[in-house]
Formats: structure tokens, sequence, C-alpha cells
């Protein structure tokens, strides 16, 4: 007997609709299971006959051959084996083969038949759904997280026993718990006690940091340890547009997939990963062997990687997020397979400005020790932050700045303006113009020339930095609200990036 | 090379090129073979038939003893071989030697027996001779004083003596170049080895407008133990040693030191006590050094008339003069003129540009530095 059962597979961020097929045939009793299986598929085996025979059925003494289609794909994780256990059922005429028409099932058995949580839930729903196969049955944890995806009609399934007698009509498909959290509550409640306002003085830096949310830009900080550095950049998350429809779904997915805690609820704020400079090549950008994973920068993708001492991170590893800030995905080649893992994010980073960390008016290192250091931060690295600004120490009659709710609520017209005249374009923010459309897109007033002409002549400009002054010119001119650049918007992106000599 | 072409060269200038330029020939090795043997010519002829081993024997430290046999018949080697002249000439080196008639050093003890010097202007160690040194780590503030001090004293008629380095040194070289006056630069090197690298073309524009001197040969690299000897020569070449920045222990130091020992005026141009670029010149200053306060202050020294006097630019009017009087003359960092002025950082910014283009203000590592 043949039966075959829907179900999904995690291939790096995305789900990978997989057909079960089993062949129950008489011959010695065996269990195969062919189609690129990794070692957690294969050992499957007993759990799915423990949790079959716990489950009070037969476990048929005959050839039992598991399938796994398409071929070409690699499988993971556990979360075939309750497809697998459906598949033995049907095959072995336990369940009637038609009530799994139509239906994909995700889960992990336990011994006792139980059905366990699966990591990835959203993104295998998702691509389910995608695949025209929007009726699942998930373990009963998961089902919150099934949910999210709108198109879905989800099942949840407690256990094997159960699951039966459900999909045969006999029994109640069990309701499950709402969330936990209440839906409309903020998820980062913690994190609601940080805000701009608590930030005193840095009045240039804080301009800086409102321009980097609105138009996108990567932004590097330098100064002296102590001067309210990691505090602006960990601020820089109260003050974004919150995330699209379309991009929450997106977002939460990658975090579902890549094993994070999804609290039955679409993200809403954008990430901001903060990976210690300890961090290797790998957990930055994704990688690893077997089953590649996504690393820190498609964990903040659509939202901000944090780079705190940016000088101690491995020179290898910072190289290594030049491709994915170019082309804002990463691609992992490996033997036989090649994944590809979104990676949108802003770059937001700190460093001193040199070894012995004091203020430039009191530093005592020579040039040479200077140039030494800042050579650890390798130049193409460097230039591709548009925004580079000094950062230093707040003065003690500074007063208490303005609150972030205020700054986002520039921050969120200033990228409403953008996306409106980026419609027909396949970018939204002005960090994201390409080079060679910036001069056409960013018209300058007269005044705005005389100061383009002026910063030729002071040599200030080269070829990559012109594009990038004019990005931030017109983020500038957004957050003003003015159609054209003009000479002050300019020279305020001149100012904000500063040679790092 | 379209030069001039010198003079040719004598047997006593052959000959002490021919001394200096020997491999690991030190200036001690070459001041003992000279009081040994009385002139040069004589000298070489002793190094060719190698009779210097004895000499240098006794200016050599007890472990390098063992490598003198041998050093001494590579020296005999290689001054028999003539290649050199063909060399002095192509290059149309010049060779001081002691007791001549162009004799640059007086009252310096430790005076190089040798000079040699590349450049296209052979007069310019017979004008009043002013070394103007300084800190590599360099402020704008010092740099923009070492770039005006070098055109003023070269407008004076002087001669801007100093070591081609980084900072303060290649500020007074390229005031005085750019005033149209001649520069003499001392280098630690070999007179075909430019370093530091980046300063490639300073080197070109000191050789077409002045001289490059050394006392040591061709084809000798940068050593760090080089230097502080080279500094001795800045000191005895100068009528006048003006320090501009200086850390505390740093080469202009050493010059100051050298210069005085040799009865040198040396004038320290004061600093806030804040820079650690100026600390050294400050602890001259406590010394006894004179303060430059102006650069006539040099001339007045020399005995010379006044260099002409520069009428200062009209002072910016308005914000912009607001912003560049709460400077107080100090590095100030934007959210200082911020706070000092209450202009809103927005409209700050296009101010502050505006003073950044007219060179009233200069910007470094976040700190904007007022200029005059």
């Amino acid at each position: 007997m043949l039966a075959a059962v829907s179900s999904a597979t995690l291939t790096g961020v995305d789900g990978q609709p997989v057909t079960v097929e089993v062949h129950v045939s008489s011959g010695l009793p065996a269990y195969q299971v062919v189609g690129l299986p990794d070692t957690a598929v294969r050992e499957s085996r007993e759990r799915v006959r423990a949790a079959v025979l716990s489950s009070g059925m037969q476990w048929p003494m005959q050839r039992i051959t598991v399938n796994l289609a398409p071929g070409g794909v690699r499988k993971s994780g556990s979360g075939l084996e309750l497809a697998v256990a459906l598949g033995v059922l049907a095959a072995s005429e336990q369940l009637p083969t038609g009530v799994l028409d139509g239906v994909a099932v995700l889960g992990e058995l336990g011994l006792d038949g139980s059905v366990r949580p699966v990591p990835g839930a959203l993104a295998l729903v998702d691509s389910l759904t995608r695949a025209g196969r929007p009726s699942v049955v998930v373990p009963i944890a998961n089902a919150a997280e099934a949910e999210l995806v709108g198109d879905a009609h989800v099942r949840a399934a407690r256990d094997l026993g159960e699951l039966r007698a459900c999909l045969q009509g006999e029994e109640p498909w069990p309701d499950w718990d709402p969330p936990l959290v209440d839906p409309d509550a903020d998820l980062d409640a913690d994190d609601d006690l940080a805000d701009l306002a608590e930030v005193r003085g840095l009045a240039f830096a804080r301009g800086a940091l409102e321009v980097a949310a609105a138009g996108g830009h990567h932004l590097l900080m330098w100064g002296p340890p102590g001067t309210g550095k990691t505090m602006l950049a960990r601020r820089l998350s109260t003050i974004l547009a919150p995330l699209e429809a379309g991009e929450a779904l997106e977002v939460t997915r990658i975090h579902s997939a890549a094993g994070q805690p999804i609290r039955g609820r679409l993200l809403r704020d954008r990430p901001m990963r903060a990976p210690h400079h300890t961090a290797s090549t790998a957990a930055l950008v994704g990688g690893g062997s077997a089953r590649p994973r996504p690393g820190e920068v498609t964990l903040a993708h659509r939202g901000i990687l944090f780079l705190d001492e940016l000088g101690e991170f491995a020179p290898s590893a910072l190289d290594a997020l030049r491709q994915p800030l170019e082309e804002r995905v990463v691609r992992i080649s490996r033997q036989g397979s090649s994944l590809a893992f979104p990676a949108a994010f802003q770059l937001v980073a700190c460093t001193n400005p040199c070894p012995c960390g004091r203020v430039p008016r009191e530093c005592c290192c020579t040039e040479a020790a200077k140039a030494r250091y800042r050579r650890r931060l390798s130049a193409p690295l460097v230039d591709r932050f548009d925004l580079r600004i000094p950062v230093s120490a707040p003065l003690p009659d500074d007063r208490p700045g303005e609150s972030s709710a205020a700054v986002r609520d520039r921050v969120v017209a200033a990228v409403a303006r953008q996306r409106a005249r980026y419609a027909d374009w396949p970018w939204s923010l002005n960090a994201h113009v390409p080079a060679g459309a910036v001069a056409r897109l960013v018209p300058l007033d007269a005044d705005a020339e005389r100061e383009w002409q002026h910063l030729i002549e002071e040599r200030l400009l080269t070829g990559r930095g012109a594009a990038r002054i004019l990005r931030v010119a017109r983020t500038v001119a957004d957050l003003a609200d003015e159609p054209t650049v003009t000479g002050e918007h300019l020279q305020s992106a001149a100012l904000a990036r500063e040679d790092l000599s | 090379m379209n030069r001039p072409g010198p003079s040719p060269l004598d047997p006593e200038q052959v000959a002490a090129a021919t001394l200096a330029c020997l491999p690991e020939m030190t200036p001690n090795r070459l001041r003992a073979i000279l009081d040994a043997f009385g002139d040069t010519v004589h000298a070489l002829d002793a190094v060719i038939r190698g009779h210097v081993a004895g000499t240098v024997r006794a200016v050599t430290r007890p472990h390098l003893q063992d490598a003198i046999d041998p050093l001494t018949r590579l020296w005999s080697a290689v001054a028999r071989d003539d290649q050199l002249p063909a060399l002095l000439a192509r290059r149309g080196t010049h060779v001081h030697v002691e007791g001549r008639a162009d004799w640059p050093f007086r009252d310096m003890p430790d005076a190089p027996a040798v000079l040699l010097a590349e450049g296209a202007a052979p007069d310019a160690l017979s004008r009043p001779r002013v070394a103007v040194v300084g800190t590599r780590a360099a402020t704008p503030h010092g740099l923009a004083d070492a770039y005006e001090l070098g055109g003023h004293l070269a407008e004076g008629g002087c001669t801007v003596v100093s070591g081609l380095a980084i900072g303060i040194d290649g500020a007074a070289h390229e005031g005085a170049l750019d005033a149209g006056g001649t520069a003499v630069g001392v280098v630690g090197t070999g007179l075909d080895v430019v370093y530091p690298r980046r300063h490639r073309v300073l080197f070109e524009r000191v050789r077409d407008q002045g001289l490059i001197v050394s006392e040591l040969g061709y084809g000798v690299g940068p050593r760090k133990a080089a230097f502080p000897i080279r500094n001795r020569i800045i000191a005895g070449l100068a009528d006048v040693v003006v320090v501009v920045e200086a850390t505390e222990r740093g080469g202009a130091r050493i010059t100051a030191d050298r210069a005085i020992d040799y009865g040198r005026q040396v004038f320290a141009m004061p600093g806030s006590r804040r820079n650690p670029a100026s600390v050294g010149a400050n602890q001259l200053l406590y010394d006894g050094a004179l303060p430059l306060l102006q650069p006539s202050d040099v001339f007045v020294q020399l005995g010379l008339t006044q260099g002409a006097r520069h009428a200062a630019r009209p002072q910016p009017g308005g914000d912009e003069g607001r912003v560049l009087r709460a400077c107080c003359g100090e590095p100030t960092t934007l959210d200082e003129l911020t706070s000092r002025t209450g202009i809103d950082v927005r409209a700050l910014v296009g101010i502050v540009r505006t003073l950044e283009r007219d060179r009233w203000l200069t910007r470094k590592d976040g700190l904007y530095w007022p200029m005059t």
C-alpha cells in the first residue's frame, strides 16, 4: 500500500514543502528512508515506531520505505515525524487515505505519541500556504504562531491517537490557548523605558541619529569612551518607523526559522541585534557546514545591526559584511546547495578614535599609533557608512533632549515621503538609491549647487562619497519636508561624513 | 636632471665624499680617521692601503671589534673602485669639507667632517639660517603656525632649515617654499633615500628650491638611532632655532638642547598647557628659551630689518563672528558651540561649514580649530 502526506522542512530561513511517501509491502520487516534525509530524520525511525505503538496502533511487520520528495532538497530536523507516522498508518490501512488529502502535517513525536513543537513553524506554514496547501495540522504549541499566516487554516494536534480520531471526525479538534501576551501590548515592554529624552546634550549626534533613522543610512559614531555613543545607538530602535505589514511577516518568519521565540504575534518593532565583538564570521553573516544557519545580519533584516567597539571585531568578520551591505542578501554556498539569506540591515557602529581613548584635545597618541588603530577598520568598510560622526562628552549644563516619540513622528513622516517618491522604483529609502540614479533623483537648488562646487574645490568629495552625501542631503530635506535639496541640507550632510584621518 | 651644474669637485671633495659613502661609515669613525691622517686625500689613501683598522678600533664598542678587520678590507676594495665620482657628477652633489671657505658650521664641537648636499640653490647656506622644528604629532594650530612662520622667514630673506619630517618640519618647509623662499632639509638617511615616503613631493620641491643635506653616504636607509644624531646638524646649521610644538621627549627637544650647547638662540612658541603637543615647547620656555610672539622677533635676534608685516584679515561678523568668538581660540566641538551660542545645531552646521570654507575654522577629529 502507498500513502502520501504533505509536510515541510526548513532550508535556511525558508520553508520547503515536502511530500512524504510511505510504501508498505510484503518482505522482511525493514524501515528505509530515502530522499536526502539528515541524521535527525534518519533517527526518527525509533521515535515514530514507539509513538505508533504507544498510541495503541500496530507497527506493520513488513518492508516500509519512506521517500521524501523532492529528492534534491536536503531534509533536516524532526518536523517530518508526524507526517511519517500518519503515512505509515495510512499505508498499513489503519487510517483511511482520504482524510489526509489536502492536509499538510508538521510535528515531532514523543515516545508516548505526544506531538511536540517544531522550530520555524511560521516559515513552514507560510511556505505551504504559498504552495497552495493552506490546510495544516501543527503541534498545539505551534498553533498560535502558525495562525499568524493569515490565509492558513490551522488545526492543532496534541497526540497521535487523538489526531487519528480527529482526522476521521470521531473527536472534535482541540482548541489552543490564545497567546500569553496581550496582542495589543508592545512585546518589548521593558525596552520602552529607554527613551531619547534621557540623553543629555549631544545635539549634533542626535541629529545624525534622526537622519540615519529616516533614510536608512549606515551610521558610524566615534568618540572617547563614556560619551554616550552606545546609549544613543541603543535608542535608535525607539525612533524607527514600525515594520510594514509585509515586512512584519517576513521578519517574524526569519526569527521563527532561526529558532527565536515567537510570542504568538507578528513582530512590530524593527529588530535590533547587537553581537559582541568576539563574534565569528559565521555568527555574523551565517554559515555552518551541514545545515547553514542564518547569522546576525539576517536576524537584523529590516532592522539594525549594532556593532559596538567596531575596531575590536575580527577584521575578517568585518570584511565579510561588505557583500551583504552592498547586496542586502547573504549567499552561502555549500557543496551541492546554495542558500540566500535576506540581510537588508542598517549598520550602526561605534568605535574609539585612538588607542588612548581620550578626548581628541587631550589625546597623547602619535599620528602613527592613530593610523595603526584606524587601519583595523578597512577603508572599504568605513566608506560604506553614509554618516560618520564624532561624538564628544556631554557638557555639564546640557539639558535632556526631545523624547523619542517626537523624533519618531518626524522620522515616520520622512519615511512616508520617501515611499511615495520611490513608489515606482524597487527601493523605498534614500540610502538604497543606486549611485547611478542619485544625481538624477536628488535635485539641487542654486544655493546647493554653489555649496556643491565648494565641496569639490575643497576636495571634501570623492566619487563614492559624493553619492553618499547627496543621499544624506536628500534625507535631511525629507525631514524638513522640502522638495529640493538646499545648500543648508548639503552642508549638514557634508559635516556628518567626517574622515577618520 | 636639468639642474644648473655645480662647479666640478676637486680631489679633496671627491675623497671626502668617498670616505663618507663607505659602508658602515659613521660620523665618529670618519672624524677619527680624518684626525689621524690629516686631510681627506691622505685619509682615503690610508683606507685604500688598509691602514685604518687601529684608528677605527679605538672608536668602536667592544662587541663589534671582530667585525673591523673584514670591514676595513671591504673599505679598501670599495674605495679603490672609482664609481663614486660619476655618481656625484650625475646627481650634481656638492661636497662640503671641514676647513674650507664654504664650511657651514661654526662653534660646533661635534660637527660632521663632511656634508653632502643636493639641490638647485647652492647659496641657500650663505643666508641667515633659521631652524623651525617640532613634533610629528602636531595640531592644526601648530601646523598653521609653522607654515606661517616658514613663510615670514622666507620673505625676510632667511633660509628655513628643518628635518623634512611629518608635522611641524614639513609645514615649515612648505610655508617657506610657498612664499618663494629657500629651504634646507637635513635628512637622517642617504641623499637618495626618501623618508618618510609620504613627503616624496616635498623632497622634490626642497631639491628644486633649496638643498637637501646629509652627512651619511648614498644608500643609507632610515634607522631610528640616526635621527637624533641628524638633529645636531639642524641645530648646528641654524643661527636661530624656533620650536613650534614639541612633545615632552621628542626630536625637537634634542634639537633645542643641542642648539643651547652650541650657543644658538632658541625660541619656543608658547601653547596651551592642555595641549600635549605644547608641553615640550612650554618646558623650553620655563628653561629659559625666548617666547616667540611674532616672527619678527627672529629678525631682531638675527639683527636683520623687520620682515614684511601682514595685515590681519577682517573678522567675520554676525552669527559667524559669534560662533568664531565662541571658540575662544581653542579647539571646540559642535555641541560646545551650540551650548555657548544658543544657536540651534541645524543652523550652526551651515555657519560652521561657511567658516570652514573661508578657512576660519579647520576640522580635525571632530574638533574645530579657529585660525587667524
